[in-house]
């Protein structure tokens, strides 16, 4: 299938069995319910660091996913609670949203390399947090509010996805919605990266005069990819507030565009998985050092430290740094 | 091998962290009761505040012999989760609350983070204490948050009557911070000075949050030669500076806010230029304050090394979910009964001399009983010190 | 008029002394310093903890602030991004490390010196006051020409001494500093502790008029960064120059755009976006970082 190997079917399959029954179970085992909301951010955040891994594989250091996640969640929660479209179509249109704004900022800014393109994605965050608090439709400071949560669907009166209003908890519904978009988002960006495309982005990364000589359109690519990326950004970012039922112009600020860039670092840039390993490590580790009271802070950014002082390259080279078994 | 040894290292820490159970050594049951607010980064000051009154009325309680509710005697347990004031770190810590099967929560402490739990806690069975002023937390069909303090556009009204019939103010400026909750608050602020006939003479100055001079932002607000200076929503952070910079740039007239500052601060940042300058506080004044409030100040001040004045109006939540449960103890599970008991209840204030009573209210502003009755004491700041400018009530 | 020259005279000074430290540790190692913030807060708190609460004399105050964010930029540099540079295939792994820094200076400001605004007693008392056209307190005068004798003197360092030609020349080109003598590893460490002490030294200037609290650390990063990026990364002269416009940006823009209220500080974030996008490399930086 798709020229995989069995090793890699394999640890697939184990990977969708782990969260979509492993999960669960332990869940309902150790009656840790709580655990379900962290799961589904972690699972919604690593869709938007998947965009900024997608960046840094042109050699692009992005800290501007915030302002996209936000631009979809506002676009999500307006055409939801002002033009009363479901949310399921909303989810797309943000995303797609988002996509356009980046083509927009992105023909000039893409020229930019190295720290300026970076500093140019924060400065666009709070452009965007700021843009948020001053027009009228994303209602100023005031926010969007008791958004609905997202209706029922069927299709020839077959329902295809239940109504989450009418649900006892929809904690369960949130986290599997949550897991499969993220699925899908790896399983596309693994692809991607397989691609004809992602040589050209590799080729790119290294040296894109180079690429640029050997024929390569480098705007044009450089434009999908950023497009693509901001398109991740505005998926999490729209689900986001599909769950908190409300959006701010606080709810995606420069702190999470730089904790989008710090995941795909320490999971590692050079492995496809790696923001999702990244997300989980930092996001879920925090609520583990929940008990630590007025330590948490001290001990999460110690231990922080300390993985990125013997792993510089994040912590997938742990496993394929020495054994070079793939 | 170093990675090896560290990363083991690294998963024990946090497996044992993960696993240790909070258990507590205490003869008594232990009563969980939860805070979710910032207590970590920029914002510390507003949820540290709120997370040292809880802890130390608790100590105290536990210290006397404990809490009795319903002819079980109870320990007090405050677990607090830092959301980092990220809504999305809120809902995290709301379900944390849930999970540790606890109903009653204090907190979050700004607008975003509030309206995110909702969902949360409606569905978990968690009532709330927010420090949020929006509206549309406290109006049905929501109905878990109870506003934990006066809210702006409760005591801004108050505070322009009074220095329009005492200091025959006329015109007044707003300033505010470029984020939701200032902005909020000042839009409240504006629309309440124009119905008491005012004249706003400059509403839609700004400064952004991280702000370190404020002179420059001042400057234009300068000219307008306001009567009165209106700091909505400004953070104990800023308001000495703006104080300073207004001052020193030759601002005559009178400057207020609507938000509970720490003398400390003022005299710290801006010394003598901070007199005249009026807040809104609790009951610590030296003529208001009961001997309870004196006693929790000593307390505050032993346990943690230092009082806030912050504190005089975060004190509340606490002493009103307990004697709440005091007067219905079916409510210690089943928040209905928790809001039943609300539209009834009444105890003393015992922070306050005099009459004062606690008791629910906010029928005017929401239309059902969402906000817990704290003494709006407007005060002014002096040499180190706030005195009691007047108190009001609000219903 | 001459109130928004002053403010931006003011500002820009100020700003340009935090952005020179910023600036110079990119130069040399380029390391995007993202606790550069926390450093100017610990600085600030060292000198409040010294002057406002022991009555230690200022200058002494503000000397201890630069020993003690020396010693710590110094202990940083050799323990931590050292290795991980040696150690990393992608530079910007140093971002991640920067972050790490900046959250545990973060967390050890709020447990060492607590959640409250700090400040000082005033050094010096009195408004300067020309016709109320032009108001400017006396401590903010003095803070002013402090800032600007110490970026003087930064230069000076800089350019006629030889630990100087050592940083710039391997600012210039590292592997060329190498070849021609330049102990590598130490110049990189006196770089660091160099750009850490001028982030504690502004904090200890600035205590005096803002005071200081655990909030600003992160926020002075990113304005740091934009300075740095308005006059070209890695280039003091552009630092000094960012400092300086992005200081008379704000004092124009919000005196000018005052009437727009809450769109101001958007303005100014566009117009330094478009900005860059004309001229990617700042005013006076490398092409290309």
């Amino acid at each position: 299938m798709f020229g995989f190997s069995a090793k890699q079917l394999i640890g697939v399959a184990i990977f969708l069995f782990a969260i979509f029954v492993g999960v669960p179970l332990i869940i309902g085992v150790t009656g840790r319910w709580d655990f379900y909301f962290t799961l589904t951010s972690v699972a919604l955040l690593a869709i938007a660091s998947a965009g900024v891994w997608l960046t840094f594989y042109i050699g692009r250091i992005n800290i501007g996913q915030g302002a996209f996640a936000l631009i979809g969640a506002y676009v999500s929660a307006i055409l939801v609670v002002k033009a009363g479209w479901s949310f399921w179509l909303s989810l797309p249109a943000a995303g797609v949203f988002a996509a356009l704004v980046a083509v927009l900022i992105g023909l000039p800014i893409l020229r930019l390399r190295g720290v300026y393109f970076a500093m140019i994605t924060l400065v666009l965050t709070q452009v965007v947090t700021l843009t948020a608090l001053a027009l009228p439709i994303t209602n100023g400071a005031k926010g969007i509010s008791s958004i609905p949560l997202p209706s029922g669907v069927s299709l020839f009166g077959i329902p295809l996805i239940p109504d989450f209003g009418a649900m006892e908890n929809t904690k369960l519904a949130f986290y599997y919605t949550a897991c499969i978009l993220m699925i899908v988002t790896y399983a596309a960006l693994y692809r991607l990266v397989n691609s004809r495309l992602g040589h050209l982005c590799r080729s790119m990364q290294q040296n894109e005069e180079l690429a640029s000589s050997i024929g390569v359109n480098i705007a044009h690519i450089r434009i999908v990819i950023f497009a693509i990326s901001s398109f991740f950004g505005g998926i999490g970012g729209a689900m986001f507030g599909s769950i908190a039922q409300s959006v701010y112009p606080s709810s995606f600020q420069v702190a999470d565009s730089v904790n989008f860039m710090l995941n795909c670092f320490l999971g590692g840039l050079g492995y496809v998985f790696g923001p999702m390993l990244g997300t989980l490590v930092l996001y879920f580790g925090w609520d583990l050092l929940f008990e630590l009271g007025k330590y948490q802070m001290l001990v999460y950014s110690i231990i922080l430290i300390a993985v990125i002082r013997f792993l510089p390259n994040g912590l997938l080279s742990l496993r394929f740094g020495k054994g070079g078994d793939k | 091998m170093q990675r090896r040894t560290l990363m083991k290292a690294v998963v024990t820490a946090v497996a044992l962290t993960a696993l240790q159970a909070t258990t507590a050594v205490a003869e008594n049951p232990v009563l969980k009761i939860g805070f979710v607010g910032v207590t970590s980064g920029p914002a510390a000051a507003w949820g540290i505040s709120n997370q040292r009154s809880m802890e130390t009325r608790a100590a105290w309680i536990n210290e006397t012999g404990g809490y009795t509710i319903g002819g079980t005697t109870y320990d007090i347990e405050i677990v607090s989760f830092d959301d980092q004031k990220d809504p999305k770190r809120a809902i995290a810590g709301m379900e944390k609350m849930a999970q540790e099967g606890i109903h009653y929560v204090v907190g979050p402490n700004v607008d975003d983070g509030a309206a995110a739990v909702r969902p949360v806690a409606e569905s978990n069975g968690i009532m709330y204490f927010p420090y949020a002023f929006p509206k549309s937390l406290y109006q049905a069909p929501a109905s878990n948050a109870v506003l934990g303090m006066v809210a702006n556009y409760q005591s801004g009204p108050a505070i322009y009557k009074y220095l329009m019939e005492n200091e025959g103010v006329k015109t007044v400026a707003f300033i505010a911070a470029n984020e939701s909750d200032p902005l909020s608050q000042r839009d409240g602020g504006v629309a309440a000075a124009k119905a008491l006939g005012l004249e706003v003479v400059s509403a839609n100055v700004t400064y952004q949050v991280d702000t370190t001079d404020f002179t420059p932002v001042l400057t234009p607000i300068m000219r307008t030669q306001p009567d009165l200076l209106v700091l909505s929503g400004v953070s104990p952070a800023n308001a000495p500076q703006l104080i300073r910079s207004a001052r020193e740039l030759g601002f005559q007239g009178m400057i207020s806010t609507e938000t509970a500052q720490d003398a400390g601060v003022l005299a710290e940042g801006a010394g003598d230029l901070a007199n005249g300058f009026i807040s809104v506080g609790g009951a610590s004044t030296p003529e208001l304050a009961s001997p309870m409030m004196n006693e929790f100040v000593e307390r505050y001040t032993k346990m943690f090394g230092e009082y806030n004045d912050e504190s005089n109006t975060k004190v509340y939540a606490l002493e009103y979910i307990l004697e709440t449960l005091k007067a219905n103890p079916a409510a210690l599970t089943d928040v209905a009964a928790f809001q039943k008991t609300m539209d009834t209840f009444e105890a003393p204030n015992p922070y306050m001399n005099g009459d004062a009573k606690l008791r629910y209210v906010g029928m005017s502003s929401f239309g059902q009983k969402r906000q817990v009755a704290v003494p709006l004491v407007v005060n002014v700041y002096r040499d180190g010190a706030f005195e009691t400018l007047f108190v009001a009530e609000v219903d | 008029m001459e109130q928004i020259l002053a403010n931006g005279v003011y500002l820009g000074s100020q700003y340009a002394m935090i952005a020179l430290g910023l600036t110079l540790i990119f130069a040399l190692m380029n390391v995007l310093n993202f606790a550069h913030g926390q450093m100017y807060v610990i600085g600030g708190f060292v000198t409040y903890t010294f002057y406002g609460q022991w009555g230690v004399p200022f200058v002494l105050a503000l000397v201890m602030s630069c020993v003690t964010l020396a010693i710590l930029g110094a202990l940083i540099e050799k323990f931590l991004f050292a290795p991980v540079i040696k150690g990393s295939a992608r530079e910007e792994s140093t971002m991640l490390l920067a972050a790490g820094i900046a959250f545990f200076l973060d967390a050890l400001i709020l447990l060492v010196f607590g959640e409250k605004q700090r400040g000082v007693p005033k050094i010096v008392d009195g408004v300067f006051n020309y016709d109320f056209r032009l108001i400017m307190p006396y401590d903010r005068i003095l803070i002013c020409a402090l800032a600007i004798l110490s970026i003087v003197a930064f230069i000076g360092l800089m350019q006629y001494t030889k630990t100087g030609r050592a940083l710039r020349a391997l600012a210039q080109d590292r592997t060329a500093a190498q070849l021609m003598g330049v102990n590598v590893d130490r110049y990189s460490m006196i770089g660091f502790a160099l750009g850490a002490m001028l982030a504690g030294l502004v904090g200890g200037l600035l205590v005096t008029i803002t005071g200081v609290n655990l909030g600003m650390g992160g926020p002075t990063s990113i304005k740091a960064f934009m300075m740095v990026m308005i006059g070209g990364a890695g280039v003091i002269s552009g630092a000094i120059w960012g400092g300086i416009i992005l200081g008379f940006m704000e004092a124009i823009g919000l005196a000018v755009l005052s009437q727009y209220g809450d769109i101001t500080y958007l303005l100014i974030f566009i117009s330094l976006m478009i900005f860059l996008a004309i001229r990617p490399q700042g005013l006076m930086g490398k092409p290309w970082g």
